[in-house]
């Protein structure tokens, strides 16, 4: 079986058909940007884009997304290394305290960002709180959305 | 001796092959169940800094990195004394056979125990670099002045590190060097240059890239997965144990039982789900678990009833017969740590012929525990084992014990391959050491004046640092003769009366139990700060006024965060309407850290919900190293104080923790956050008080006294539910 992830096909070896995605990601094609944290889609810290759509990479299993494109956060960073807007304005705003949902808070706002070029406080509420943070970095997170909103819309 | 061994370390870890380094820190050997609490002191050290031959420095990062990013705060501590960059800094992590046991990461201490002896070594290191720049360039010392990354002279002459330092290692330590030293650091006069000054985690950047840092990350050639069976608390044993479905299970590796430990080694993680809910044990206990069981062991007026309790922390002639103003009970409910990891080890068991017979990955807040542990464990040596430390996903206290590192270091025995261990979430709220329970008995009573005048404070708590399975079944009944330090925590009021009493008993529960964010330090204050309102309220004083007023002088840094919050919270006016309300907290965590918060909340009678609009926190940090960093720390106490205030309610029911996941135990989610306003008051000159876990003292009753505020009504019971409150509510 063949996967598209972060544009790259990757073959996925036949005893691992039956995982989740998740999983796949993880322990067969080394990207363990996505995390496990609690397997039924509460938390978002899985999270990553499957054809666009901000997916819980936990739920999802891998035979469903085989002609589909994946996107994680390993595959944010480009090519020349520079960092994805988000990451970067993530940096500037120091947002990371354990850093264990972070993957998943950033693959979120872009999937955001992405249909939603100046997200209100309400459509950020929505948007975010199926991505839980323990450390309470909320606030630098509501904060770097609008940041990044503004910076993209600049550019424009 | 001691210095041969600390040489040893270096030279086995390869670090002193060149340049000049400094040791710092001590290191005991402690007991194998008992968690390292020897905090690195100024006369004999392990760890080190150092200055290569290149110029740069480098150095051990001596804590557990779980978000609170002390080694940050450290590396501009050391910055500051060498007068370089922090970005200069190479840190290190270092493994359990790089340097003698480091003290647990834990209780808020690291920067308050480590920056002196970190400022001491690297102002040693400089002073050392300083006499050798006097020699080369033929000066005397006081000449030598300090320049960026080495010295100038007053006459222009410069000199970097680099220069000064060869080829072959000099390591030189604290007892060295007699004279005391001038630190920079705790130099209140000085202009600082990295100390004051908000720098970024250094490791920021493989974080928002998803770069692997979590021992779930680590990638082992040739792992198997595997889970063991939690059972509902640690002295529970197995009455029945159905494993018939399991060996059909495809991709099973082993199914291992020993005792009272089941788990099965797969080859995906797919397997062990499958192979797990093959499994069906039932459980002998020793206390049923139920929520009556809980309430009826905290219960502190049956408590009171038969007399004295256990502890009596304060006995300033007190009075039995008096006309209490205040008379109210409160109680505080299990709570659990719920961090966002689920926690994760690898083990793997090499030959005896190997440097280390068996390695472990693993996030730990005490590796040299684990490492302890794992050796009378697997029937090794110390020496055969090496425990590599890696991130933490959060820790808040719940990450000191030889857990999932046990889990995957008899699964890897038994199967003689590497086993990759990772909870489920079921298995964090079943196997995590919760938050007990505890109930307060709170009386006040008032002279003509207003004047407090007596004082009982009586509490019953479940054990948190002395709880069962915390350590050795032998050592626990004497150390309950002494005070539990996690259940002592926040009962002293920072209010005078000239009669007082305040006394606590602590008592096993069903349940499992130990340290969380800010221990006993939450609902005690939360219990203070409620009685103190409501007392200000029902004598028509203004709440805020009122409890200065009894602090009677004492407390000035307490009283400065009281009016700097007052200050702060009139920037943004409650909103005109029903059901509005602003309350006032405040207390001192461990005697050093001090802490006023004010909350604003809506009680929203359409969508039912109890909402927090904003928060100010002043905060007293003593020396504040990191503002950027401390401020993050008080935004994870606010939110972590809405979570105890309104939402997380632990479960237990039928002899078992129901509560299992995210979708039974809520947490603060976005939806949930308030506004928030932090100021930092720094004290140069008073070393840094910790910031881990002092606002959520003060950010439940700021809570409570507001939603009083917004509808009259005196919240006793945390969390507050919606319908607690409905009688009170106008539409
Ligand atoms: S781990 Fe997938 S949503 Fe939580
Ligand atoms: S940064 Fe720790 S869970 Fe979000």
């Amino acid at each position: 079986m063949k996967l598209n992830v972060n544009g790259v096909e990757r073959q996925v070896a036949t005893e691992w058909r039956d995982e989740n995605l998740l999983t796949v990601l993880r322990e067969q094609l080394g990207l363990t940007g996505s995390r496990f944290s609690c397997g039924i889609g509460e938390c978002g810290a899985c999270l990553v884009h499957v054809d666009g759509v901000p997916t819980n990479s936990c739920l999802m299993p891998v035979a469903a997304v085989a002609d589909k494109a994946v996107l994680t956060i390993e595959g944010l960073v480009a090519r020349d290394g520079t960092l994805h807007p988000l990451q970067q304005v993530w940096i500037d705003e120091s947002v990371p305290q354990c850093g264990y949902c972070q993957s998943g808070q950033i693959m979120r706002a872009l999937a955001l960002l992405k249909e939603n070029k100046e997200p209100t406080d309400d459509d950020i509420n929505r948007a975010m709180s199926g991505v839980l943070c323990r450390c309470g970095t909320y606030d630098r997170i509501r904060k770097s959305i609008k940041r990044v909103a503004l910076l993209m819309s600049r550019e424009i | 001796m001691v210095q041969l061994t600390r040489r040893k370390f270096l030279v086995a870890s390869g670090c002193v092959a060149g340049g000049l380094t400094v040791l710092y820190t001590l290191g005991i050997r402690a007991a194998a169940s008992a968690p390292t609490i020897i905090f690195p002191d100024e006369r004999s050290g392990a760890a080190w800094i150092q200055i290569r031959p290149s110029g740069a420095c480098h150095m051990y990062f001596p804590r557990q990195d779980m978000g609170q990013n002390a080694n940050t705060g450290l590396a501009q501590i050391v910055a500051e004394e060498l007068n370089i960059l922090v970005a200069d800094i190479h840190g290190e992590h270092p493994t359990t056979s790089d340097v003698p046991p480091l003290a647990v990461t834990a209780a808020s201490m690291s920067l308050t125990a480590f920056s002196r002896p970190v400022a001491l070594a690297a102002a040693t290191l400089r002073e050392s670099l300083r006499a050798r720049a006097a020699a080369m360039l033929g000066e005397p010392l006081a000449n030598i002045l300090d320049d960026l990354g080495g010295f100038r002279t007053a006459n222009g002459r410069k000199v970097g590190y680099c220069e000064l330092v060869s080829g072959t290692g000099v390591v030189i330590e604290f007892d060295d060097n007699k004279s005391p030293l001038p630190l920079y650091t705790f130099d209140p006069n000085r202009q600082k240059k990295q100390i004051g000054h908000s720098v970024r985690p250094l490791d920021i950047q493989a974080l928002v890239t998803g770069a692997p840092v979590y021992a779930a990350d680590v990638q082992v050639e040739g792992v198997l997965y595997g889970r063991v069976v939690q059972p509902p608390v640690r002295n529970a044993h197995i009455r029945s144990l159905d494993t018939q479905g399991v060996m059909q299970t495809p991709g099973l590796v082993k199914l291992v039982h020993e005792g009272d430990f089941v788990g099965v080694v797969c080859k995906t993680p797919s397997a062990v789900d499958a192979a797990m809910a093959q499994i069906n044990v039932t459980w002998n206990l020793e206390q049923p678990i139920s929520q009556l069981a809980i309430d009826s062991l905290i219960d502190v007026d049956a408590e009171m009833m038969d007399g004295d309790l256990e502890h009596v922390l304060q006995d300033e002639a007190h009075r039995d017969t008096v006309d209490w103003d205040i008379d109210l009970r409160f109680e505080v409910q299990v709570q659990t740590h719920a961090q966002q990891e689920a926690r994760a080890a690898i083990a793997r068991f090499n030959g005896s012929t190997a440097a280390h017979e068996l390695e472990i990955w693993t996030g730990t807040q005490d590796p040299w525990a684990i490492k302890r542990a794992a050796a009378v464990d697997a029937g090794l040596s110390q020496d055969d084992v090496v425990v590599y430390p890696q991130r933490l996903g959060g820790g808040f206290g719940g990450r000191e014990y030889y857990e999932v590192e046990r889990d995957a270091v008899r699964l890897a025995r038994a199967v003689k391959r590497p086993v990759k261990v990772q909870w489920t979430r079921q298995d964090e709220f079943t196997a995590s050491r919760c938050r007990p329970a505890s109930t307060h008995r709170l009386r006040i009573a008032v002279d003509d004046e207003g004047n407090l005048s007596d004082w009982w404070y009586g509490y019953v708590s479940g054990h948190v640092a002395l709880a069962r399975e915390r350590m050795a079944g032998w050592l626990l009944p004497i150390m309950r003769l002494g005070t539990d330090m996690g259940v002592v925590k926040g009962a002293i009021a920072p209010y005078a009366a000239p009669h007082q009493r305040v006394e606590c008993t602590d008592v096993d529960l069903p349940i499992d139990l130990g340290v969380w964010r800010s221990l006993n330090g939450a609902p005690a204050v939360f219990a203070i700060e409620s009685a103190m309102d409501e007392l200000a309220i029902q004598r028509g004083e203004d709440s805020l006024q009122y409890r200065l007023a009894q602090m009677k002088g004492a407390h000035p840094r307490l009283q400065a965060c009281f009016e700097r919050v007052s200050k702060m919270s009139t920037k943004s006016p409650l909103p005109e309407g029903h059901n509005y309300g602003r309350g006032f907290a405040g207390g001192i965590f461990d005697g050093r850290c001090h802490v006023a918060i004010s909350a604003d909340v809506h009680i929203d009678v359409e969508t039912q919900t109890i909402r927090v609009l904003h928060m100010c926190c002043a905060q007293d940090v003593g020396l504040a190293v990191n503002p950027g960093q401390l401020r993050a720390q008080i935004e994870s106490n606010l939110v972590w104080s809405i979570g105890m205030a309104l939402l997380e309610r632990f479960e237990v029911a039928d002899n078992a923790i129901q509560s299992s996941n995210f979708n039974d135990y809520e947490i603060p989610r976005m939806k949930d956050m308030p506004s928030l306003d932090i100021e930092i008051i720094d004290q140069p000159a008073i070393p840094p008080a910790g910031a881990g876990e002092v606002a959520l003292i003060a950010g439940p009753p700021a809570i409570a006294n507001a939603i009083r505020n917004a509808c009259d009504f005196r919240a006793v019971k945390l969390p507050i539910a919606f319908d607690d409150i409905t009688a009170n509510l106008r539409a």
